[in-house]
């Protein structure tokens, strides 16, 4: 799986000079547009028609453009030397000039499409995208030079917190901002930004220096995380435009993190995932104090919850054990043909197929908003003066029920439990004969899945108001999937970026809706043969995926063993 | 007595359609190991095909003549062995390496895709209705019309195509694998695809055979299909495609005669659960949950299927 060669190492090695000197006037150049209009009205994007008054998105491409000028310049700065940590510069020159490419082209269409035409794009535009082209021509000539060997470094401990709290800073602030505007045009070059950013800094080697650090310091990393989370809802000024949509990226993410257990950590691909979670949604509205539900039983929500997650597992230890004992193609299947059972018989048990349970297609409407005590989850609520809706109440309820998978899920990851997984997940032989109990921890993962699954669906019937059978179908399996593939198997942020993604890509680009499944397809498709291990990969999957790349397996020894690769730069 | 009869023969021609479609299941898996899903969507992808051919040719005139129907299977069959092909050349073969859960993924992606993909632009050629609901499928003179009586046992004319076609297709089917080269090279690589590529069998191109195999056997189904229910939609290749996994593996998946077996049973099966089970749960609501629940017991009991040639666990 070789990625594609525009430019020849040979060539880099004559026009590498050229290449140099053609990136950083098309830098400057970009860098200098920013203070010419770019667009001819205010109705595109931000506003970008005022000469030396660059708007929020000009100056991300001045940003761009300046990160290309640091990565040419950067060794010529801090030449390498012996016994110092290699800088990967011009990667991150490279990045940076795909990336502010990609950034301009966005942006110039973005501005075509909104104002009907390339006749709108102001010269500055113009000169801009001859700049973003230049440079990336220009560093196209580059050769990308050593892998950076940042991650080995050893830094102070004040130094390491200061990163994540900027890290976790700057996504608050990225979100708050990307939510922020209803823009298309401008959500997607915002997009791009980020992700130029992204791969810049990773080129730089930063992103391993971080990763290395959440490595050592996790705790803190995680309680961070949870810190910018919890304060998202009070940046939202009491609207619930956005919260709506937050709580369905965290309902959304909590299914997947239940579903990666199954098929990141073990390795089982399961298919009618979303049977359970609709098994659990439709039990906790069965037993709920809607005017329609079907059984005379209401006991508090926390009995509610386990019941339902009992039911999900019950109904997964009983697809579970037939199946699990032969190959794992036929567990992908049977599971398949299970969310189709459940749909089918969801629909029959209406009063006339069937007994009466879920009033069939029309399912359970009208299920009251969850109580504790005297706080209703219905109604908004102030903190400390800040106004939250009835959206932001369930995001924090929210919150604990992710925190709980996700602590479940690292906690079975770095148990024993974990790592019979991984031995089945590489050889499932191989892991018998060395006497790890192949189908009971097959079926754990299974209907241990399947009991998160049942949780959270117990708290989506509340927070969606009714259940309908219709609302659990096989493409929101497969909607779960596209979320764990595109994200990272096996690790939680990987996850959480990948249900983040698809369900604010749609949500914020109207006219990508209709081609919303059509993406999904394509998505799994592509990651498949790209990137089988996900934007954010756990190390150990990536090697699985990548069974005879041997340098892949040396750099990846290299960061599991900082020390080690030291010895071998210094060396 | 013509009463069981009936209910045989409509479970046969049921059963015959679900055949078709599970032999190229069984005849990818035999091979290279792989469960396409996307192979309900090849089926689809082959009844639009043959409604196709008939846009262009009949529907201007409203003919509804028989030599319509050989044009239309051919139509069916170019449509999905060619996008098996592709989808076997692009998305499948880059993985065949990869670890099992990969061509999985990738096989969900291909039957998303395809569905969207037609749902989305059939409806762009020109001339053509959209298809994000049910098509009317054109009915074609002598194979579809007033139904047969054979003494008290009525036979619809489009089941009794299906019969026929699959029994055509069957014949074929048992002299091209047994008595062609490329069949016995198909065998060959199912065994043991290692040494028959030290004997010189170009195992990439059997590989294709096979997918072009099972295709076209999809697009005569789903010109069946079309013929049989008289409307085709985006959607029928999944459900379909479910049955006629059901059917490779009742039969033992990687055996072709256990996939035409197996697909006979399960349709029979299914017509007999809907009108003799009693109570509540027999009614055809409960058909589908009837077909997977069978699935699920004969995995329990006899995973290798009713004529199992190979031992299921290979994980």
């Amino acid at each position: 799986m070789s990625r594609p060669v525009l430019v020849s190492a040979a060539a880099q090695e004559r026009h590498g000079g050229h290449g140099r000197l053609a990136a950083l006037v098309g830098a400057v150049v970009l860098v200098l547009s920013g203070l010419l209009p770019w667009a001819y009205s205010f109705e595109a994007l931000d506003g970008m028609t005022l000469p030396v008054n660059p708007s929020p998105l000009q100056v991300m491409g001045m940003v761009l453009g300046l990160l290309v000028i640091l990565g040419l310049l950067g060794p010529r700065l801090l030449p390498a030397r012996r016994g110092r940590l290699t800088v990967g510069w011009l990667r991150a020159a490279r990045a940076a000039g795909l990336g502010a490419f990609v950034f301009m082209l966005l942006i110039v269409i973005s501005i075509a499409a909104e104002l009907g035409g390339l006749v709108n794009v102001e010269y500055g535009g113009w000169v801009a995208l001859v700049g973003a082209l230049l440079a990336f021509a220009g560093t196209r000539l580059v050769a990308p030079g050593p892998q950076s060997t940042l991650y080995a470094a050893r830094t102070r401990a004040w130094l390491e917190l200061l990163a994540i709290v900027v890290v976790m800073a700057a996504a608050l602030v990225g979100i708050a901002y990307a939510l922020d505007n209803d823009d298309a045009g401008l959500f997607v070059s915002f997009l791009a930004f980020a992700g130029a950013l992204l791969a810049t800094l990773s080129g730089l080697g930063v992103m391993a220096w971080l990763s290395a650090i959440a490595q050592r310091r996790r705790q803190v990393l995680i309680l961070a995380a949870f810190v910018v989370a919890f304060l998202f809802p009070f940046t939202q000024d009491g609207s619930d435009a956005n919260m709506s949509i937050a709580t369905q990226v965290i309902i959304f993410a909590a299914a997947a993190l239940g579903l990666n257990i199954v098929v990141g950590l073990a390795g089982l691909l399961d298919l009618g995932y979303i049977a359970f979670l609709g098994a659990g949604a439709f039990t906790a509205a069965v037993l709920s104090r809607s005017a329609f539900a079907t059984l005379d039983w209401h006991p508090p929500f926390i009995v509610v919850v386990l019941i339902s997650g009992l039911v999900s597992a019950t109904l997964g230890l009983v697809i579970g054990t037939p199946t699990l004992r032969v190959s794992g193609d036929y567990l992908a299947i049977v599971t398949l043909a299970f969310g189709e059972i459940f749909r089918i018989t969801m629909i029959n048990l209406d009063g006339e197929a069937g007994p009466n349970l879920t009033r069939g297609s029309n399912g359970i409407p009208a299920i009251p908003d969850l109580t504790l005590g005297s706080f209703s989850f219905g109604r908004p609520h102030e903190l400390l003066g800040i106004p939250l809706g009835r959206f932001s109440n369930y995001y924090f309820l929210l919150l604990v029920v992710i925190a709980l998978i996700i602590l479940v899920f690292s906690r079975l990851n770095d148990s024993r439990i974990g790592r019979g997984w991984v031995a089945i997940r590489e050889d499932e032989k191989a892991a018998e004969a060395m006497g790890v109990n192949v189908f009971g921890l097959k079926l754990f993962a299974f209907a241990g899945g399947a009991f998160l699954a049942g949780v959270a669906g117990a708290v989506k019937a509340h927070q969606d108001v009714s259940v309908t059978p219709d609302q659990y179908v096989f493409l929101q399996s497969g909607f779960l999937l596209a979320a764990i593939v595109l994200g990272g198997m096996g690790t939680v942020l990987g996850v959480l970026v990948g249900a983040t993604l698809l369900i604010l890509l749609p949500e914020k680009l109207r006219f990508v809706a209709e081609y919303r499944l059509l993406l999904f397809g394509l998505t799994l498709i592509v990651m498949m043969r790209f990137r089988p291990e996900g934007l954010i990969a756990s190390k150990r999957r990536q090697l699985e995926f990548h069974e005879d790349d041997e340098e892949l397996a040396g750099r990846i020894d290299d960061q599991i063993q900082p020390s080690a690769a030291l010895k071998g730069a210094t060396a | 007595m013509t009463d069981v009869l009936q209910q045989l023969v409509n479970g046969l021609s049921l059963g015959a359609l679900y055949a078709l479609i599970a032999v190229g299941y069984t005849v990818v898996y035999g091979i290279v190991q792989l469960i396409n899903f996307a192979h309900g969507e090849i089926f689809m992808v082959g009844a639009f095909g043959s409604l196709t051919v008939w846009l262009v040719l009949g529907r201007s005139s409203g003919s509804t003549s028989l030599w319509l129907l050989p044009l239309m299977l051919i139509g069916g069959v170019i449509a999905s062995v060619g996008v098996a092909l592709l989808t076997e050349r692009l998305a499948y073969r880059p993985l065949r390496h990869a670890p099992r859960l990969a061509p999985l993924i990738t096989a969900i992606g291909v039957s998303i895709f395809l569905q969207e993909f037609v749902r989305l632009f059939y409806g762009s050629i020109p001339g053509f209705p959209n298809a994000r609901s049910a098509l009317p499928y054109p009915q074609i003179d002598f194979v579809t019309g007033p139904a047969l009586d054979l003494g008290g046992v009525v036979v619809q004319r489009a089941a009794l195509f299906t019969l026929v076609a699959l029994a055509v297709c069957a014949v074929i089917l048992y002299v091209f694998v047994n008595r062609t080269r490329l069949g016995r090279a198909m065998q060959a690589t199912s065994q043991d695809p290692d040494t028959s590529r030290l004997m010189g069998i170009n195992v990439d191109r059997i590989i294709m055979v096979a997918f072009a195999l099972g295709a076209a056997l999809a697009a005569v189904a789903g010109l069946a299909w079309g013929l049989r229910y008289t409307n085709v939609d985006f959607r029928i290749g999944f459900i379909a495609g479910l049955k006629a996994f059901t059917a490779a593996v009742l039969g033992g998946i990687g055996n072709i005669n256990g996939a035409v077996l197996g697909g006979l049973v399960l349709g029979v099966v299914e017509v007999l659960a809907t009108s003799y089970i009693p109570g509540t749960f027999g009614g055809s609501a409960w058909k589908d949950v009837w077909a997977f629940v069978l699935l699920i017991l004969v995995l329990v009991f006899r995973p290798q299927g009713l004529l199992g040639a190979r031992v299921v666990d290979r994980a």
